[in-house]
């Protein structure tokens, strides 16, 4: 008999999990309705800022067509589920519409986080993730203007470097010490902002925004900081961090994590053994994690039970990322801080060539836990995939990048 | 026969009579010493201050029959025209040849209060006067550079109850950077050692020693380690060149003939005022005046401060740490055991550095350094001290996740490859490899061109 899977919403890890169910489904179990709030089929959110490098949505679409012909699957596009009534299994929608589930995923993703100061809503101020969001961008853009992103995380610097792409002066403004606060540590950080600072950007480190002023036409037009620094600012976007969606956990019921989030157990399962939570918008044992690979293997590992396959549940993840911006080299892995108990540090900063690299290691000198690589991150794919490993090689040459297959 | 006047009976006179005698010189030779006692190991005298060794134990070995000491004799003037010495007790000493060797003399501070009743027992552990043991009683050290250290580190461990007084931001500031400083602070406060950083001792009252906030630790003894410099007052009267020490060049020359200096009163661009440099150049000296190659070709040297149970080891040029050049540097920080190292490099070669319980490194790194060699290619390998193999083949293992964003392992790859995907966006349709970021394409690449027949 022909059971049906409800996944809300449509963004990475909603897709994945309907693409592994309908790769993996061969006696046709499912039938899975998508309830998906953006206007467009999922899309590869972490190559956004090459939305405005020239590539098309079209680029960036995720699903094969087949999927969206597939007569199996039902892509409800424009539909936001406004409720979760677990007893009588429905979700309702915005326009009424009540769907039936035996299955429900909710996969709604976050939301930017944008910090309570004053001047907020003005026009001219955007948040940075949605296709919508970037076109909006886009249309504000004034060549030869200055722009404030206001974050200095990964997504500030793709938002500084779509700024740039504009045309604009991007200004950056970070409250941690340095750039990319989760991914690097402090000696990354310096070479990070040498190399931000040579592509025209202007960081602003160890300073917060106390508000948004607004100039003639009501629009904002300048940024003042924490330390009383005025920014002039055309345009002004928000990239400090995302929070979870998860107001659904409300109506339906389930129980929120503590710093929010929809809470589940490793296998991604809500209390409710018929309600699960993937991606961004889930709290494993939790904790959130706020980028694409880690809502992947949430997806895999839900398809697979609910596929009646053995799952060994969600492993954790860790924070890895690797800068993508033009020419500036910048990776971080695993337990960047060295926070492990016993953990050791080994450092390679090279000023003269501008290369800053470090390894975490476990108390034996060998075991790989994370490291930084800055300037140079020849050596970054092989090091994150030796991670939890001994190493292959002398540090420096896999700093370096040395071959290692 | 040439007669040889030596001013001063320190370590370096020491060695160079002990040397003169074994390169054969015969003349006679003169020792002024203005210190009471013979000749002793100043680098010992902490020991004599916690009472480990007693003051006849700091004894160096008897100078070599005909040598004519005189202890207790200040040189007060050398009178170059008639080529002798004078001595503060009336005496003359000719010479052929001088050599000034008297060391360095302290740097004080002004301390108020000074002199008046019950106040701490104030000294200078420079002498064996100075470092006579320490008596019952809270002990302050004033000055936290490599002496003071050494001090207060040996006193607290032998049960005294001592506090360090330093105007850097961490004890010996200006040999280590901070984190070698915190693991530094932590050691003397594990010997029972309190520290009061920021801060100089500025006089004394009654049972306590007064600092520069107004504060006043207890201290029934002052022990003053505020530094040295050379002494140079016999030279200046002389007339010979004097800028931070007595000016000599590679033979030991002073600007005038026939006078040399040594040691800690001596300035030459390549050494350091230390008892390696002083020894070294008295084995120069010694060679010169007796007729051999006596060029001075000063060796780099690792300073060790004495920390019992604390391996502590800076290398290179005072401040180098400090500012790094813009050059390359190494750094091994495991905090959970204590250990520490930082290289700073030129070249290959270490230029600059410090090692804190890394005991192994110290010995291979210093060979390295003192030879101006080029470090070996793993310097994980050198600050651990381990021997650096890499047990498994240099190949990533067949588990290890090539795409993180798709959760691809080599395994698949290859797996993929063999079924038939042999290029980039074969592999990515098999295995979803390189559609996420897209960063792991060189190496899915690098995995693909290993299976490719060569």
């Amino acid at each position: 008999m022909t059971r049906v899977l409800v996944v809300v919403g449509h963004g990475m890890a909603g897709h994945r999990l309907v693409e592994e169910i309908r790769s993996g489904d061969r006696s046709g179990r499912w039938r899975i309705v998508v309830a998906a709030e953006e206007p467009r089929p999922a899309y590869n959110r972490t190559l956004l800022s090459s939305y405005v490098d020239g590539r098309t949505v079209a680029d960036l679409t995720l699903p094969a067509p087949r999927l969206l012909t597939d007569p199996r699957v039902d892509l409800r596009l424009n539909t936001r589920v406004t409720s979760v009534d677990r007893a009588a299994r429905t979700v309702t929608c915005a326009d009424g519409t009540v769907l039936g589930y035996d299955a429900l995923v909710l996969a709604t993703g976050s939301r930017p986080f944008v910090p309570p100061v004053p001047g907020r809503e003005l026009p001219g101020c955007f948040t940075y993730r949605t296709i919508e969001d970037l076109d909006a961008l886009r249309a504000a853009a004034v060549p030869g203007e200055p722009g404030v992103v206001v974050g200095g995380g990964l997504l500030g610097l793709e938002a500084a470097q779509a700024l740039r792409l504009l045309g604009m002066r991007p200004h950056v403004v970070e409250m941690a010490p340095h750039l990319m606060p989760l991914q690097v540590d402090e000696g990354g950080g310096r070479v990070l902002a040498r190399l931000v600072g040579a592509l025209g950007v202007d960081v602003h480190c160890g300073r917060g925004v106390a508000s948004l002023d607004e100039g003639p036409g009501g629009r904002v037009c300048g940024v003042t900081l924490s330390d009383g620094t005025r920014l002039p600012a055309r345009v002004v976007v928000f990239a400090a961090g995302v929070r979870p969606r998860d107001e659904l956990a409300g109506s339906a019921g389930l129980e929120r994590a503590e710093r929010g989030g929809i809470l589940v157990d490793r296998y991604c399962r809500t209390a409710d053994e018929r309600v699960w939570a993937v991606g961004e918008c889930a709290a494993v044992l939790g904790r959130c994690y706020g980028l694409a690979a880690p809502s992947y293997r949430m997806a895999e590992e839900v398809a697979r039970q609910l596929l009646g396959l053995p799952s060994d549940g969600f492993p954790g993840a860790d924070m890895s990322a690797k800068l993508k911006l033009l020419g500036v080299d910048v990776a971080g892995f695993g337990d960047v801080h060295a926070r492990t108990e016993g953990a050791m540090e080994f450092i390679r900063d090279d000023r003269a060539a501008g290369t800053y690299g470090k390894l975490v290691l476990a108390p034996d000198g060998r075991t790989l836990l994370g490291g930084v690589l800055a300037g140079d991150t020849g050596g970054y794919t092989v090091l994150r995939a030796l991670l939890g490993r001994e190493l292959t090689a002398p540090p420096e040459a896999l700093l370096a990048g040395a071959r290692a297959v | 026969m040439t007669a040889i006047t030596v001013i001063g009976c320190g370590p370096a006179a020491h060695r160079l009579v002990q040397r003169l005698h074994h390169h054969g010189h015969r003349g006679p030779v003169t020792v002024l010493g203005a210190e009471p006692e013979p000749a002793y190991n100043r680098a010992l005298l902490v020991s004599a201050l916690d009472g480990t060794l007693r003051a006849r134990d700091l004894a160096l070995a008897p100078f070599p029959p005909g040598v004519r000491v005189r202890t207790g004799t200040r040189a007060v003037a050398v009178d170059r025209r008639r080529r002798l010495v004078r001595g503060d007790d009336g005496t003359e000493h000719p010479y052929d040849v001088l050599v000034l060797a008297t060391g360095s003399r302290a740097v004080l501070p002004r301390l108020t209060g000074a002199g008046g009743r019950f106040v701490p027992d104030v000294r200078v552990p420079r002498t064996l006067a100075g470092a006579r043991p320490v008596g019952e009683g809270p002990v302050v050290v004033a000055g936290g550079g490599l002496r003071g250290v050494e001090t207060a580190y040996a006193l607290g461990r032998a049960g005294h109850h001592v506090t360090l007084v330093h105007p850097g931001a961490h004890p010996m500031h200006r040999l280590l950077d901070e984190r070698a400083g915190a693991l530094l602070t932590a050691a003397l406060r594990d010997a029972g050692v309190a520290l009061e950083t920021g801060r100089r001792v500025t006089g004394v009252e009654p049972g306590r020693a007064v600092l520069d906030d107004g504060r006043s630790p207890a201290a029934g003894t002052l022990l003053l380690c505020t530094g040295a410099r050379p002494d140079t007052a016999l030279a200046r009267a002389a007339g010979l060149a004097v800028r931070h020490g007595v000016v000599v060049d590679d033979r030991l020359r002073t600007s005038a003939p026939d006078v040399y200096a040594l040691g800690d009163c001596a300035e030459h661009p390549g050494c350091q005022a230390t008892l390696a440099s002083a020894w070294e150049q008295a084995d120069a000296l010694a060679r010169t005046l007796t007729g051999g190659d006596g060029r001075l070709r000063p060796a780099r040297h690792v300073v060790r401060p004495r920390l019992s149970g604390l391996d502590v080891a800076v290398l290179g040029p005072p401040g180098a740490l400090r500012r790094p050049d813009g050059g390359e540097q190494v750094v091994l920080s495991d905090p959970a055991r204590g250990r520490y190292g930082r290289l700073v490099l030129h070249d290959g070669r270490v230029h600059a550095g410090v090692l804190v319980r890394l005991p192994r490194a110290v010995a291979t790194v210093g060979q390295l350094y003192a030879a101006d060699r080029p470090l070996p290619a793993d310097r994980l390998a050198l600050l651990l001290g381990t021997g650096g193999e890499y047990a498994e083949s240099a190949e990533l293992p067949d588990t290890a996740v090539v795409c993180q964003c798709n959760n691809v392992t080599k395994k698949a790859l290859e797996q993929a490859w063999h079924s038939g995907a042999r290029d980039l966006p074969a592999i990515a349709a098999a295995t979803r490899a390189t559609t996420g970021c897209g960063s792991c394409a060189a190496l899915v690449r690098q995995v693909c061109g290993a299976l490719a027949p060569a």
